[in-house]
């Protein structure tokens, strides 16, 4: 398998410390998941697209890691209600 | 459950059979640890047959479930001792204040905080410090009872007028860079409506500026000094609304509008620092970002806000642009100049002449014009003329409107004068609070302190600025009770404080009425809305208002509100949605303007900035242009020296007023003595 590039390293890495971060706090790690995973769909070639995502995961990760976030739920509206 | 709701509202999913709980404690065995905190999913179940619904797990679990959700909005959870909405100058000083003693402290800002208006803010912050000539704090008391027409709650402005030295002196050694006298002491400009010895001295000079770029200064100082301070920002939160519960404010929610997430900010103390809603007007000197998000979100939490129906209009914004030149400018000399050439203020304020309170300018601009002996083409505007000024003067004391002049009206100020009109300017009304910065509701005769919501700066009403705001009394007010918010939260709670349990779902209406908006597909679009409700305010509610004119301003109104339903909006995304923002943003703007309105049509007097034709007098509970002597005091219900306080339905809106007494007595009666009403004349 190629080795992976730069970028490639530096999204995994963000990717283990959002997980390292989300331990202790409920709710973050199924949408993190669900984030990245979502994410690994875009081609390696579109670089601008991935720096943009990772700058912002950045800031969400300083977000995730500071001690006055508490958890993470959501309001989700289901499919037959919305008609 | 069942659902015989037919309209899309959320719902809590709460039971623990359900599968969300079966899927958190599927993940919880296999993370090893409790994942769900008790206070996230109580076992209590409330039946509500509402459409969205709440829980910490998003869409994990059940593939039934999963595959039945269309839209998730992500939540996340803040606690913090207390939370600031706005970082202005109010909201700045409350924040880095609270940090300093000691809370852990969030700042909630929808711009960054050099951006927001009080950057804008020309003229200057007044103070007693008595630099050009001898002067003293109660004079300046006097002159701010005098300007609010006797509507500003007299112990309020006792404690910002005896506050200002020392709060001018605080910015002094924070590092703002005033202008100085040759002796190296602040530089103090003359300003409209300022006196010496209760109005029997002359003019003082009281304004302590930075050239004319005050505001500037000010807000990159109190930038600046936040800095040292651990105080978490965030910007470009956009707050939708206050979490109450059982009549308490317990926190804030607020879109972040980077990625498209919710954030609950669970305080025990909320500061609303939000700034005006200039921008409810066509013409106005407020940015585009000026919406009264403050009081639309007291008012969607059933509270009152006061005195809405005083709106300032500025006697100098830049005829076509809506600029603003500052008062500062009459205060070095300038004069207002009709078609004759003539300098018409001495006709109207034969002392105080262009230095008149700003209502007092405004309404005789507009008399000029209504006369014929307007300027220009259409004989719509009048000049302020400066080119008497030395150009030394006009180039070291009024730099920025030289440029503003140039950049907006061609005009050189050296040469030429600029064309000026009455433009929207500040709302003196606001929510409203007591002299500490709580915010109070009006229950029973009594006022009440609403627990854990405080209000400073151009979105609190203490009420200092009454009916008529002074020119640089709004810089000092920022910064007087933003630190008065910070001082009163120190003094009745302490740090790290355990936060009383709040419902899960909190918020959830906020959501569901921005997933209504980010979907909606009326037939109008948000340009246009905002428009109507514009034009009707600006030709409804001007300078002069007659009660039919108000009357049909107040049911165009009510139809523009109806068409909020029928909005129709472009972008689906929730990532920098500016198209969702600016939808919330009318929403709030909808809410103001209807209060402003309403409560303009029912006071049948002509009080400040609030001038009726049909009414043109003041009704006070006495006359006092004769001697009180002999005379019987008028009931409550039948003179209007008594504060608005507007209440909204927010589905229909609908507008109730009630009333609430003027705060008479001064904070300390052998200190400062309080004045007693008498005409206003300049």
């Amino acid at each position: 398998m190629a080795r992976h590039s730069k970028l490639q390293k530096q999204v995994l890495s963000l990717y283990r410390q959002f997980l390292r971060a989300a331990q202790d706090k409920p709710g973050f790690i199924p949408r993190i998941r669900d984030e990245f995973h979502a994410n690994a769909a875009i081609k390696k070639t579109d670089v601008m697209h991935i720096e943009y995502l990772y700058r912002r995961g950045q800031r969400q990760l300083e977000l995730l890691k500071d001690v006055n976030t508490k958890q993470l739920g959501s309001f989700s509206k289901s499919k037959e209600d919305s008609s | 459950m069942s659902r015989t709701s037919h309209h899309k509202r959320l719902r809590v999913h709460r039971q623990p059979e359900s599968s969300n709980m079966a899927a958190v404690c599927a993940a919880s065995r296999v993370l090893g640890r409790k994942i769900v905190s008790s206070k996230a999913l109580p076992a209590v179940c409330q039946t509500s047959n509402r459409k969205l619904h709440f829980s910490i797990y998003g869409k994990r679990g059940d593939a039934k479930v999963s595959d039945a959700i269309s839209t998730q909005y992500p939540v996340v959870d803040h606690e913090f001792d207390a939370v600031v909405v706005g970082a202005g100058g109010a909201g700045l000083r409350a924040a880095f204040g609270l940090s300093e003693a000691g809370f852990n402290t969030a700042c909630v800002t929808k711009l960054f905080p050099t951006r927001s208006h009080t950057v804008a803010a020309q003229g200057g912050i007044n103070a007693a410090l008595g630099n050009m000539e001898e002067d003293n704090w109660r004079w300046h008391f006097y002159d701010t009872v005098k300007g609010s027409d006797w509507l500003g709650d007299q112990d309020a402005i006792h404690y910002m007028t005896e506050q200002a030295p020392a709060a001018v002196v605080e910015l002094e050694n924070f590092g703002m860079p005033f202008s100085r006298t040759e002796e190296g002491k602040i530089y103090q400009r003359a300003f409209g409506g300022q006196s010496l010895k209760f109005g029997k001295g002359g003019q003082a000079h009281r304004c302590c500026c930075v050239a004319d770029r005050t505001g500037h200064s000010l807000l990159h100082t109190l930038y600046g000094r936040s800095l040292r301070y651990d105080t978490s920002y965030f910007v470009e939160y956009f707050a939708l609304d206050l979490l109450m519960e059982d009549g308490e404010c317990k926190g804030v929610i607020a879109l972040c509008m980077e990625d498209g997430s919710i954030h609950r900010f669970r305080a025990k103390n909320t500061v609303i620092a939000t700034g005006g809603y200039g921008r409810t007007f066509f013409s106005c000197t407020s940015a585009h970002t000026s919406t009264g998000d403050g009081n639309a979100m007291v008012t969607r939490a059933g509270l009152p806000c006061q005195d809405l129906e005083f709106v300032q209009f500025h006697p100098t914004g830049i005829y076509g642009a809506g600029c603003l030149i500052t008062e500062g400018c009459r205060g070095e000399g300038g004069i207002l100049i009709n078609s004759e050439g003539e300098r018409f203020m001495e006709r109207y304020a034969p002392n105080a002449k262009d230095l008149a309170s700003r209502d007092v300018v405004s309404r005789s601009m507009t008399i000029e014009i209504r006369e014929g002996r307007g300027v220009g083409p259409d004989k719509d505007h009048v000049y302020l003329q400066l080119h008497h000024l030395p150009p030394q003067q006009l180039a070291a004391r009024l730099p920025g409107i030289s440029e503003t002049a140039m950049i907006f009206a061609g005009v050189d100020v050296t040469k030429d004068p600029i064309p000026v009109l009455p433009t929207v300017h500040y709302n003196m009304g606001g929510v409203p609070t007591n002299y500490k910065g709580q915010v109070i509701t009006h229950k029973d005769g009594e006022d009440t302190v609403v627990p854990g919501l405080y209000a400073c700066g151009e979105a609190g009403c203490a009420s200092v600025h009454g009916a008529n705001r002074l020119g640089a009394n709004s810089l000092l007010d920022l910064v007087v009770f933003g630190r008065a918010c910070a001082l009163t939260i120190a003094e009745t709670n302490t740090p790290g404080e355990k936060l009383s349990p709040l419902k899960p779902n909190a918020g959830e209406a906020s959501v569901a009425n921005l997933d209504k908006i980010r979907f909606a597909n009326g037939s109008t679009r948000t340009s246009e809305i905002r428009l109507n409700m514009q034009k009707t305010m600006q030709s409804h509610a001007a300078v002069f208002r007659t009660g039919d004119v108000l009357k049909e301003g107040c049911d165009k109104m009510e139809s523009v509100y109806k068409s909020l339903e029928d909005i129709k909006t472009f972008d689906r995304g929730i990532v920098w949605n500016t198209d969702l923002v600016e939808t919330l943003e009318l929403q709030n703007l909808m809410l103001n303007a209807v209060q402003t309105i309403v409560s303009a049509e029912a006071r049948t007097e002509s009080r400040g900035a609030h001038a009726r034709e049909d009414f043109k007098d003041r009704v006070d509970e006495y006359d006092y242009s004769k001697p009180l002597q002999g005379q019987v005091k008028k009931p409550f219900e039948q003179h209007w020296r008594k504060h608005t306080l507007s209440y909204v339905d927010p589905k229909t809106g609908k507008v109730t007023l009630e009333y609430r007494p003027v705060i008479d007595n001064s904070l300390n009666a052998e200190d400062c003595a309080a004045i007693p009403p008498a005409i206003r004349s300049y």
